[in-house]
Parts: structure tokens; C-alpha cells; sequence
């Protein structure tokens, strides 16, 4: 795909989504001109830029939507949930259009091609026919004459064979920015401009003279092969407010008398003009004269028929003539001028990010390095100015990830629709409240999250939030509330998904799982570890399968999906009162500050974020892993052990406390080295499957470090710490 | 930029309509002060319409008032124009290049 | 020297591909995707030959953007073109009430558009 069609494929989904949500807000609000605006714009961007890129199929169709909007905007159709239903379908079949062009395809496959033009006669049938002619103006019937207007005036033809055209400019020209003479250049780029007379007749006593209004006309003997209609378009932008006449060549001497009538200046001088231009000879002009005389006699004395063929009103009719034009034109295509949602965006290309990220990555490792020996070389000016340094390499990060933020409101916005068509489609009376919509996170993670949060609120519609009756009988309000918040929390974005439904079942998980083999029968879960087996692989619960959730794909893949971005997911849940999804994610997956230590020689690098504090291990006996931190029992991992590394640990070894998803552990080290920004490098297929590391990074020093995977270890460690307790052990402390 | 030495005035500033008001006045106080005005307009560079017209209307004045106006000196843009709109009689100068039949 | 046009619009697709031709022509382009973005770069005395402006723009709209640069005194006589479509009477009126010098009706060819422009730039 070209650059063009891209920009133009990427801006047309954003303002998919603008028309999208200004469709769903149009129910509500059917009166907000604004909206009704914006809706149009965005469907008109779209229309506009498909012209662009020449993609006639999204052209033609979206013509037809915005001829809708733009029916819908003047009033001339009603707001009703019908004409939101078939825009909301167009809106999904500008969509798969705009997929086509992305793909690279000539034209949209036949069946895609039916279902638009399916919609295209829905839109025609419902709103579009019918109307029309009630909506045009009288006068679009009225036929254009061409040139048939001056047949009776005298058939005498003049001799040259050049044009003649005569234009007294407006006043206003130069104050808006036009330079006649620039007009004229232009057109002697048309043909040769044979004669040319310059007329300052108009320009007022040198008091008067404002040197910024234009008072010059020109008369014109101008040979060309270009039409006249390419000879009036010069002088478009003029046209309403100067005085233009053109004869074409071998015109009739009577109209060149009427332009002599016509124009301003004193008809002898006007008639020299033409003379010596070479428009007309003498004997022309005279004969003209004498004929006009005629005319004037015959209608003096009232028995000629048909009204004064010379002067103005001939002219006049011109005139009419060409406003006629105008106005059909402008009835045929009643369309406004582009609009678009705001846009105060530069849109760069994410493999351009990604590469300032790596380079990024690279410039903070080779920072560290520098500092590195700069701390080694004890020259305390060298380790100033590398402190400089490396402060800078750390705000040129934060920028730099900062370009990857965006916010996720976009994402949540995208389930009003969801909301809508599927409550519809259920009978189910759903409002969706989205709040923390302005949280950043990065794009690389909102663009995958989109199918899980989808398949949270499907699953929330569908199985979470319980037909009318049910909602009644439990004395709940009629409308059932799917949420969705998102909100940062220690250097994680936690998103929730959650509804005012009937809660996970806990006994029917309960069973199920027994009957899987997740679960032992005779074990006691808490309630928070029964709910959470709906993440276990093949489990569904729900009695009724429906389009909206659909069969076969399960938490399981929600759960993944979420932990394949270094994320987690929970639920909580109340029976009959409703359940909330947490999602935990990483801000961003490039760069962390991290938190250096060392287990033998080997360098582990903890997620700053995550790190609570920092303790000398006291003599804990043998075996156990778990300690005393002020008063609360806190389970511990022997990175040593974890790990398998040999060697003795030093007789004083440190305890790294970090907090994951509200849960504490600590983490057992030989040394602690400080904070060390971390480049994050994804492992690599082979050690996809190793549990407790999360991605490497390089050292300064050239060493790889390992980056532990603090949500895999606090999981690991309270897992065990219950474990223990379920063991119903002794809650020692030591 | 002007320099009035005698019956001579010299422009070397664009004459367009940016600057029209202020060479209005310019021109009309400098044929007042003279029976025999010289322009001297080889330093002009841009000319719009708007300049155009000033030297149209300091030519008719000066016929309305009995004086004389001659242009001494044609930039290439000047000329260009004059050219360009069959002036270069209207003026009656001499110029470097001889105008188009 | 080369001349320069300045190019506004909120459409990143009209943006890319005008300026695309216009670069090719050999114009110096400078961009805004906003009125407002427009004023700043023209308060900062951006050089211009010739203001190429969509109307219908959120925030502030090109009609209103044009009697602002109508105002402001080095830009007071600048060549002005909106964009539009199809042939809008009224829209061009107001337009040109405003102080507009021309149009350009989308959509148009490089052709269409490069000889609007040799009309008007100066």
C-alpha cells in the first residue's frame, strides 16, 4: 500500500469511528446541529479522500450515505432509529470497503459488492427517492440555450477570426488577493493575445483614487483554439463581480455594437478601440451603428414584437442564462464543503517509532556503559558530565515512549456499538459507562487488547446481565450497566470490565471444575480461586449458547491473550450483584527503570516499579521461605535456588520486596547494584516457556542481564504460601 | 525607498499593492512639485496591477495639470507589464528594448 | 527563489497528497491541519505566496480564517484559494465575501490545480 492510500485508509477509519459514535449519540440527541455535522464531515472526509486515492467503489458508496447525512442534515428526513440502523450498517460496510482497498484488491469481492448495493437500495427505497423532487428547486427544468439568443439581431458577420473579449475588473479584486494582470498572463498562456487596450476611464480624480481598488478594463483581440468555456474560466474567480463580455470569432457586427452600447466608456472612443484592435473595420462599425439605429426607431415606435435586441437586456438574459447553469450544477450535486473531526495530529509511520525506540533502547545501554566507567575512572568532572548525560538519555526515553501513548478511550468507545446492536439483538435494555477513558497506555498494547475487552463485554451481555424479569424480581433498575475503567496504578495500567449482572455461579464453577479434573473434590477454595478457574483451559459455564459470546473460545484465551503482553487477569464476583474483570498490564513493553542485582555472577534485573523495599535477610532456618516483615508473613524466593545457580551465597544476603496485583513476595539476592534503566529484549522461541523471566537486557558492561518476571515469581511464592496454609500447617512466624 | 534629486524620482521598492497607498501619495507630491516629473524605475522589482494603475494615474494627471511625466528607467518587470498592455505608447518613453509590434 | 504555498487542511489524505503535487511542481509547501495551527505559523511570519485553505474545518473554519489573514497586515493582500467541492454557490460567495481570491473544487487534477495557482500566486 502506498503512503497516500494508507494515510487515506488509516484517517477514514478514525472517522469511521467519529461517525460511529456520532450515529449512537444522534439517538439520544436528535437535534444537535453539531453532531448531525460531524457525522456528515466525517462521512464527507471519507468521500473526499476516496476521490484522492481513486478508489471509485468507496467513492460511489459513501456518495450515497452523504447524500443521506446531508438530507438528514437539512431536516429534509427525521432522526429515527431505522435510518441509525442502516447508517450503522454502512458504516460497517465502509469498513469492509476500506479493508478492500487496504488489501490491495481492484474491487470488493461479489458478495461484499450485493450487500452494498443491498444498502444502497435501502437507502434510496427509504430515504432517498421520493424526496427528491420535492426537494429541488423550480427551475431545474428550465432547458439552456445555447447561443440561439441572438439569431433575429442582424446576420451580418464580422471578418477577423479572433475573439474578443472585454472585462472591466471589480473594485475589490486586489483586496482579495488578485492580480488582473496575473489573470490576463494567464490567459495569453491560452492563445496570442493579438491586441490588447488597457482603459483606465473608470479610475476616479487622483482624491478619490483609493490605489487600492482596481478601476482598469481591458479590451481584448485574442486568438486561441481554446473554448469559451475554457476562456470564461480564467476569469472565474472574477466573474461575480466584473464585468466580462466574450465574442467569439465571426460574431455578428450587432453584438459588438451592443457590447459598445453596453460598456462604460464613450462609444466613439470604444468604437476606435475596436478599429484599431482589428476587431471590426470601419465599414462594419458604420453599418453596425446604422442598424442599431433601425432597431431603436422600430421600437420607439411600439410595433416591433419582440422587446430591444441590443443593449443590455440581451446581456441581462446572458446573465440569467448563466446563473441558470450555476444553479442546476450546484441542485445536482447539493454537497457541502469537507469537513473532519479535529485533527491537530501528525501521523508518523509506528515502524519510524519502533526504530527511535530501539534506537533509544541502544543510546541508554551505551549510556550505561559510558557512565559505567566514568565511575571507574574516578575523574569527577568526566562523571559529571555523564550524570548530565545519562539524565538526558532518560528524559529523551520518557519522550520518546511517550509518542507510543495513547489513550484508551478509543478502544472503549468502540463498545457503544457493541452494546447497542447486541442489546438489541437480546432485548436487553444496556448502558455502557466508560470512565478513565483519557488513561494512556501503550499502542502496541491497545492494539491487542481490543479481542479480549470484546470478548469481556460480549460475555458481560450475554451471560452477565440477566433478561428484564430476572432483573425485576432481584429489584434491580430496568437498564443493566456494563462498565468499563481504566486507571494507572504503579506502573501498571489496570483496565475493568465490569456489569450489575447476576455474578459468576460459584457451585456451578465449582462442579464443573471437579467434573474436569481442575479441581480436587475434597480441596476448599477460597471463593476468589473458584471464580478464577473460568480462566482454565475449556471452560464455559453458560446454558445457552448464543451468537453474541459464541461457543469454544473461553476465558482461557482471554487469559493468554492478556499474558502474552506481560499482563494478568482476574475476576471478582458476587452472586446476583454483578462480577468485575481486572486486567494488569505494563505501561509499555520497551524500556523499564529496572532494579539490578546480583545472585552469583549472574545480574538479574527487577522491574523498579514493582520493587516496595529492600531488606538484609535475616537468619531464616533451613528450609523455610517465608519471614517476618513487621508483624506479616512474607513468602519468599531463593533467586539461587529458583534458578540453579552454584556457588556458596555470601554469608549476608538481601531481600527484594515487591508487590504484584496487591499480593507481596520477596525475592532472595546475594547483592543489590541500584537502579539501571532496562532496555527490554524479548527472549527468544527457546525460552518461551522458562517461567520467572520476563525478557533480557544488556549491561552497560556488555553482560546480559536477566529481567525477572515479578508477576510469575509473587504468583509462585503465594501460591506456595497457601499451599502451605491449606496444608493447614502452623502459621509460624519466625 | 525614494531619492527625489530635482524633477527626478527614483523607486526602488516593489511596485505592488502593498505599497500602493504610500506611492500614491509619493508620485502625486513629487508631480506636484515639478512641471517635468522623471521616474526612474530601474530598480523596481515586483509590479502588480496595482502599480499599473498609479503610473496611469500620474500620467493622467499630468496631462490634467499641464506637467510632464517621462519614465526614465524600465526594470525588466516594468517593461514587461508596459509591454504586456500596449502602454509603452501611453507613455511615450524611450525604452532599452523596442515593444512589440 | 522558489514560491511558497501554504496548505491547510484538516484532511491528512488532502495534506499528503496536494502537497505531494505541489512539491513536485516545484513549490515550497508549508502545512497546518488547523485555522489555528494557520495563524500561529502566520503570527511567527511564515513566508507565503499563496494560502490554499479547506473550509469547513473543526475549531475555527477556513471563512474565518481567511478574514483573520485579511487582517493581518503583511499577509492583507495574499492570494487566497479554499477548497471545496462541487460547485457550492453559497458557500463560494461567502467565501469570496470574506476575502477569498479563488477556488479549487476537489477533486481535482494535478493539472487543475497547478493551473489555478500559476492564475493566482504572485
Amino acid at each position: 500500500m502506498d503512503e497516500l492510500t494508507s494515510t487515506f485508509v488509516n484517517e477514514s477509519r478514525d472517522q469511521l469511528t467519529a461517525m460511529e459514535d456520532g450515529l449512537l449519540r444522534l439517538e439520544q440527541n436528535p437535534g444537535d446541529t453539531d453532531n448531525l455535522n460531524a457525522i456528515f464531515r466525517a462521512a464527507h472526509t471519507i468521500k473526499g479522500g476516496s476521490g484522492v486515492v481513486e478508489s471509485t467503489f468507496i467513492e460511489a458508496f459513501t456518495h450515497r450515505v452523504e447524500n443521506v447525512l446531508d438530507k438528514l442534515r437539512n431536516g429534509e428526513i427525521p432522526v429515527s432509529g431505522e435510518l441509525s440502523t442502516v447508517m450503522l450498517e454502512c458504516c460497517d460496510h465502509i469498513g469492509a470497503l476500506l479493508a478492500v482497498l487496504a488489501a490491495g484488491l481492484p474491487q470488493p469481492a461479489a458478495e461484499l459488492q450485493a450487500r452494498g448495493d443491498a444498502l444502497l437500495a435501502r437507502l434510496s427505497e427509504q430515504f432517498l427517492d421520493g424526496r427528491q423532487a420535492a426537494g429541488g428547486a423550480p427551475g431545474a427544468e428550465l432547458p439552456v440555450e445555447h447561443g440561439s439568443d441572438l439569431e433575429a439581431s442582424g446576420g451580418v458577420v464580422v471578418h477577423t477570426d479572433a475573439w474578443h473579449i472585454s472585462i472591466r475588473f471589480g473594485t475589490g479584486v486586489l483586496r482579495n488577493g488578485m492580480d488582473p494582470l496575473s489573470f490576463l498572463q494567464y490567459l495569453s498562456s491560452l492563445g496570442e493575445i493579438i491586441a490588447i487596450t488597457t482603459l483606465a476611464d473608470g479610475m476616479p480624480a487622483a482624491a478619490e483614487m483609493d490605489p487600492e481598488c482596481c478601476y482598469l478594463g481591458f479590451e481584448i483581440r485574442f486568438q486561441t483554439r481554446a473554448s469559451k468555456a475554457q476562456i470564461e474560466q480564467v476569469f472565474e474567480f472574477v466573474r461575480d463581480d466584473c464585468a466580462l463580455r466574450i465574442l467569439p470569432p465571426h460574431s455578428k457586427i450587432s453584438e459588438y455594437i451592443e457590447l459598445i452600447n453596453a460598456l462604460p466608456e464613450d462609444p466613439m472612443r470604444l468604437g476606435e478601440i475596436l478599429i484599431r484592435s482589428g476587431a471590426l473595420t470601419t465599414a462594419e462599425l458604420e453599418e453596425g451603428l446604422a442598424l442599431q439605429t433601425g432597431t431603436h426607431t422600430v421600437t420607439a415606435d411600439g410595433a416591433a414584437a419582440r422587446p430591444l435586441p441590443i443593449g443590455d437586456i440581451l446581456v441581462d438574459q446572458k446573465v440569467v442564462h448563466r446563473e441558470l447553469v450555476d444553479a442546476a450544477a450546484s441542485r445536482q450535486t447539493v454537497i457541502a464543503e469537507k469537513k473532519a473531526v479535529e485533527a491537530r495530529m501528525v501521523r508518523v509511520h509506528a515502524d519510524k517509532l519502533d526504530q527511535l525506540i530501539d534506537l533509544v533502547g541502544e543510546m541508554v545501554i551505551a549510556g550505561a556503559g559510558a557512565n559505567l566507567l566514568a565511575q571507574r575512572s574516578g575523574q569527577s568532572d568526566l562523571m559529571e558530565s555523564t550524570s548530565i548525560l545519562l539524565r538526558l538519555v532518560e528524559d529523551i526515553r520518557d519522550s520518546a515512549l511517550q509518542l507510543r501513548m495513547v489513550q484508551i478511550g478509543e478502544t472503549f468507545n468502540r463498545f457503544n456499538r457493541v452494546i447497542r446492536d447486541s442489546s438489541r439483538e437480546l432485548g436487553k435494555s444496556i448502558d455502557l459507562v466508560i470512565t478513565g477513558a483519557e488513561t494512556e497506555l501503550d499502542k502496541s498494547v491497545v492494539e491487542k487488547l481490543g479481542d479480549p475487552l470484546m470478548h469481556l463485554v460480549r460475555n458481560a451481555i450475554d451471560h452477565g446481565i440477566e433478561g428484564a424479569a430476572l432483573r425485576a424480581e432481584r429489584g434491580k433498575p430496568e437498564n443493566g450497566t456494563v462498565q468499563l475503567n481504566a486507571y494507572h496504578d504503579s506502573g501498571s495500567v489496570v483496565i475493568e470490565v465490569s456489569d450489575d449482572g447476576g455474578g459468576l455461579p460459584r457451585d456451578k464453577i465449582r462442579n464443573k471444575a471437579i467434573d474436569k479434573g481442575l479441581l480436587d473434590a475434597s480441596a476448599t477454595p477460597s471463593d476468589q480461586e473458584i471464580t478464577n478457574l473460568i480462566f482454565e483451559a475449556g471452560f464455559s459455564t453458560a446454558d445457552q449458547v448464543t451468537n453474541i459470546s459464541g461457543r469454544g473460545v473461553g476465558m482461557d484465551v482471554v487469559r493468554r491473550n492478556i499474558q502474552s503482553l506481560r499482563g494478568s487477569i482476574e475476576v471478582a464476583s458476587i452472586e446476583g450483584e454483578g462480577s468485575t474483570f481486572t486486567i494488569r498490564l505494563p505501561l509499555t513493553l520497551a524500556i523499564i527503570d529496572g532494579f539490578l542485582t546480583g545472585v552469583g555472577k549472574a545480574s538479574y534485573v527487577v522491574p523498579l516499579d514493582s520493587v516496595v523495599e529492600c531488606i538484609e535477610l535475616a537468619d531464616v532456618p533451613g528450609e523455610r521461605n517465608y519471614l517476618n516483615l513487621r508483624g506479616e508473613v512474607l513468602p519468599f524466593v531463593r533467586l539461587r535456588e529458583l534458578f540453579d545457580i552454584g556457588g556458596e551465597a555470601p554469608a549476608r544476603q538481601n531481600v527484594v520486596i515487591v508487590q504484584y496485583a496487591g499480593h507481596k513476595a520477596g525475592l532472595v539476592v546475594d547483592a543489590l547494584l541500584g537502579e539501571f534503566q532496562t532496555v527490554i529484549k524479548p527472549l527468544g522461541a527457546l525460552f518461551k516457556h522458562l517461567r520467572g523471566i520476563g525478557g533480557s537486557t544488556i549491561l552497560g558492561t556488555g553482560d546480559v542481564a536477566l529481567i525477572v518476571d515479578v508477576a510469575a515469581l509473587v504468583e509462585r511464592a503465594s501460591a506456595r504460601e497457601s499451599q502451605r496454609l491449606s496444608q493447614r500447617l502452623p502459621a509460624a512466624i519466625a | 525607498m525614494s531619492t527625489p534629486t530635482g524633477s527626478r524620482l527614483t523607486l526602488c521598492d516593489d511596485m505592488t499593492i502593498y505599497q500602493a497607498q504610500a506611492q500614491k501619495e509619493q508620485l502625486l507630491a513629487a508631480l506636484a512639485a515639478t512641471p517635468h516629473l522623471e521616474l526612474e524605475l530601474s530598480g523596481v522589482g515586483e509590479m502588480d496591477t496595482a502599480g499599473l494603475q498609479l503610473l496611469l494615474l500620474l500620467k493622467r494627471e499630468s496631462v490634467q495639470q499641464g506637467r510632464q511625466v517621462t519614465i526614465s528607467g524600465h526594470s525588466p518587470r516594468v517593461q514587461q507589464i508596459l509591454d504586456f498592455c500596449d502602454l509603452v505608447g501611453v507613455f511615450g518613453d524611450p525604452m532599452v528594448i523596442p515593444a512589440k509590434a | 527563489m522558489a514560491k511558497t504555498i501554504f496548505l491547510v487542511d484538516d484532511s491528512a489524505t488532502i495534506l499528503l497528497s496536494v502537497s505531494s503535487i505541489l512539491g513536485k511542481a516545484g513549490y515550497t509547501v508549508e502545512k497546518a491541519a488547523s485555522a489555528e495551527e494557520a495563524l500561529q505559523k502566520f503570527s511567527a511570519g511564515v513566508k507565503v505566496d499563496l494560502l490554499i485553505t479547506d473550509l469547513n474545518m473543526p475549531g475555527m473554519n477556513g471563512i474565518e480564517l481567511i478574514k483573520k489573514v485579511r487582517s493581518l497586515g503583511p499577509y492583507r493582500f495574499l492570494p487566497i484559494l479554499f477548497l471545496t467541492t462541487e460547485s457550492q454557490q453559497s458557500r463560494k460567495l461567502e467565501a469570496k465575501a470574506a476575502g477569498a481570491s479563488g477556488w479549487i473544487v476537489k477533486p481535482a487534477t494535478a493539472d487543475d490545480l497547478l493551473n489555478t495557482i500559476k492564475l493566482v500566486i504572485r
